[in-house]
């Protein structure tokens, strides 16, 4: 049904946008209580840096990621030696280009959820004998469930879109670092190339649409568990 | 034991308590926004104090001079907050069952099935917090933060959310855990009926200090006037006779003979709280022979002040006790401070205090 180069970049978008909401799920959530519950010096310049990837324009973005995490950058240099690990234009590239692009949008919804948690039952469960680390696992982080959720399916979504900072930081590689959006480009840059085009597009929005749909579903069963249906 | 000495500035909101009780129950009283929930949550550890010192049994939980604080989850001090808080995602049993958890099984004070048992939780244990009713949700918080073994409860307003008929539901629960479990419990709430229902021990707050200490007694008879109850007099008499046939219970009040409603239930030699409204009270130029108010005593008048509508006449029975009396009688008797005038007051105008709390609710 799929042909080979269409197969590769929608596993490839998948994958990617998995891996994005792996690595942005714990800094997210981390900023997010960060920001919902402490009082700090310096905490709206924080908040300010966090949301930076939101109003830049994705080729800063993308141009800034190749400048530190490119071969030569520090960032880059560092990780190689370090871990041996090299994301410039590779897969792991295009999965940090989008998860920077949607940690915003994760820790927006987590800070929210958590705000919205009544601090008295996290006292409540401190004068039950529950250290910090404990309270946090297990009455702030299942209350901030539906706002966890929410914040999975937002970056999760926006990773699949992502196209700026990806074809800046990792360039448009087949295989490799080509998702759906990129692979769309292609054939928009090719003359005579409307019918595959049209193809991805209908792909694309099928893949955005039954995450909206399975996104829907679960937040309903969270929120449900939460109220005691 | 818990002593206390505590320091707490929060810009305009100075609290400086000192206080100190023993085992049974203490009632915090006084009126709202004098930081009584403030003074809980110094003790259990949510709200840091500037300096002093706090010690339970011995151990200091806070400690200006060696740098002491310790932390909620360390003191052991339970706490049930007015609006009971329970857990969403846990159902009653699981709310039950948090802290117990915690606490390692040779430690435990209380077993499940023995609170479950005392505060009537078994048909509640697998609904969830959602589903239950306000005074059913208190008594799920009161069970969850025994089961937490603490070596204090604290128990702030756990009845003011609650309407008049749930009050007279858990007020027996809470006297329950007062007599079976060998527990301190300190009890806030700004109002006193609610309070002598458990205890005639009370420490008194007022914009951040506590102002007044000790037994009930005591306490009127220091305090000038007893406005800072909410109620206008409140009188402790000791019960002498239950004149059954005559309807009326016999009392004594500072060598004073008072005739109250009668309540055999009231025990013989036992001291009891009354209280009487300043409106319910006649005043008179000598005794009258003639009438069948029953209780009349002579006082001397201290001071006369109008008070909007009416006139306010503070009486020196032995005792303070404030009547109020329109203008026109307070003219017509040609009243003046340093006269002596005679207090009548009806039988029935008294009302048993430790009954109020409970009775407000049943006869409503």
């Amino acid at each position: 049904m799929l042909t080979a180069e269409e197969w590769s970049a929608l596993s490839l978008s998948v994958k990617v946008s998995l891996w994005c909401v792996a690595l942005v799920l714990p800094p997210g959530v981390f900023l997010g209580w960060l920001l919902a519950r402490r009082q700090f010096y310096g905490k709206s310049v924080i908040e300010a840096a966090a949301h930076l990837p939101m109003v830049l324009p994705p080729v800063v973005t993308g141009y800034l990621l190749l400048l530190s995490f490119g071969r030569n950058g520090w960032l880059g240099r560092w990780l190689k030696e370090t871990f041996d690990l090299s994301v410039s234009f590779s897969w792991k590239g295009a999965v940090l280009a989008s998860a920077v692009m949607s940690f915003p949008l994760m820790m927006r919804a987590v800070r929210l959820s958590m705000s919205l948690i009544d601090p008295r039952l996290e006292q409540a469960a401190s004068t039950l004998g529950a250290g910090p680390l404990r309270v946090f696992f297990t009455v702030t982080l299942p209350l901030a469930s539906p706002g966890l959720l929410t914040g999975a399916i937002l970056s999760f979504a926006r990773s699949l879109g992502e196209f700026g900072a990806t074809i800046t930081f990792v360039g448009n590689i087949e295989g490799e670092t080509r998702t759906l959006p990129l692979a769309l480009y292609t054939y928009t840059q090719t003359p005579g190339t409307e019918q595959p085009a049209l193809r991805l597009v209908l792909l694309s929005t099928a893949v955005a649409f039954a995450a909206l749909l399975g996104s829907e579903a679960l937040t309903r069963r969270t929120e449900q568990r939460l109220r005691g249906d | 034991m818990l002593a206390l000495e505590v320091a707490l500035n929060r810009g305009r909101f100075t609290l400086e308590a000192r206080l100190e009780f023993d085992e049974g129950v203490t009632g915090l009283f006084g009126p709202s926004g004098s930081g009584k929930s403030t003074l809980l949550g110094l003790i259990a550890g949510l709200v840091r104090p500037d300096r002093g010192r706090i010690v339970l049994d011995g151990e200091p939980l806070y400690d200006d001079a060696a740098s002491l604080c310790l932390s909620p989850h360390r003191r052991r001090v339970g706490l049930v907050f007015q609006d009971a808080q329970l857990f969403p995602h846990f159902s009653v049993r699981g709310n039950l069952l948090y802290g117990l958890r915690q606490i390692p099984a040779r430690e435990r004070r209380f077993h499940f099935r023995d609170i479950v048992d005392l505060l009537a939780l078994e048909p509640l244990l697998n609904a969830h917090p959602r589903r239950i009713s306000g005074g059913e949700k208190q008594r799920v918080a009161l069970g969850r933060s025994l089961l937490a073994s603490p070596r204090l409860l604290l128990l702030d307003e756990p009845l003011a959310s609650l309407d008049a008929r749930l009050k007279a539901h858990i007020l027996p629960f809470l006297e329950k855990v007062r007599d079976e479990l060998d527990l301190p419990i300190l009890f806030v709430s700004h109002a006193l009926p609610e309070i002598l229902y458990l205890t005639d021990r009370l420490a008194l707050m007022e914009q951040g200090r506590i102002v007044a200490s000790g037994g009930l007694e005591e306490i009127l008879r220091t305090e000038p006037g007893s406005g800072r109850f909410g109620l206008d007099n409140v009188l402790t008499a000791q019960v002498e006779f239950h004149d059954v046939e005559g309807g009326c219970t016999l009392a004594r009040f500072r060598g004073l003979p008072v005739v109250l409603p009668l309540r055999t239930t009231q025990a013989i030699g036992r001291t009891t709280y009354v209280s009487v409204h300043k409106g319910e009270i006649a005043l008179s130029r000598g005794a009258m022979p003639a009438l069948s108010i029953q209780n009349q005593w002579p006082g001397r008048i201290v001071e006369i002040e109008a008070r909007g509508s009416g006139v306010e006449v503070h009486l020196d029975i032995g005792a303070p006790l404030v009547a109020e009396i329109s203008p026109r009688a307070c003219r017509e008797l040609g009243l003046h401070v340093g006269e002596t005038v005679y207090a009548l007051i009806k039988t029935r105008s008294f009302v048993y205090l430790a009954e109020q709390a409970a009775e407000q609710g049943l006869s409503r």
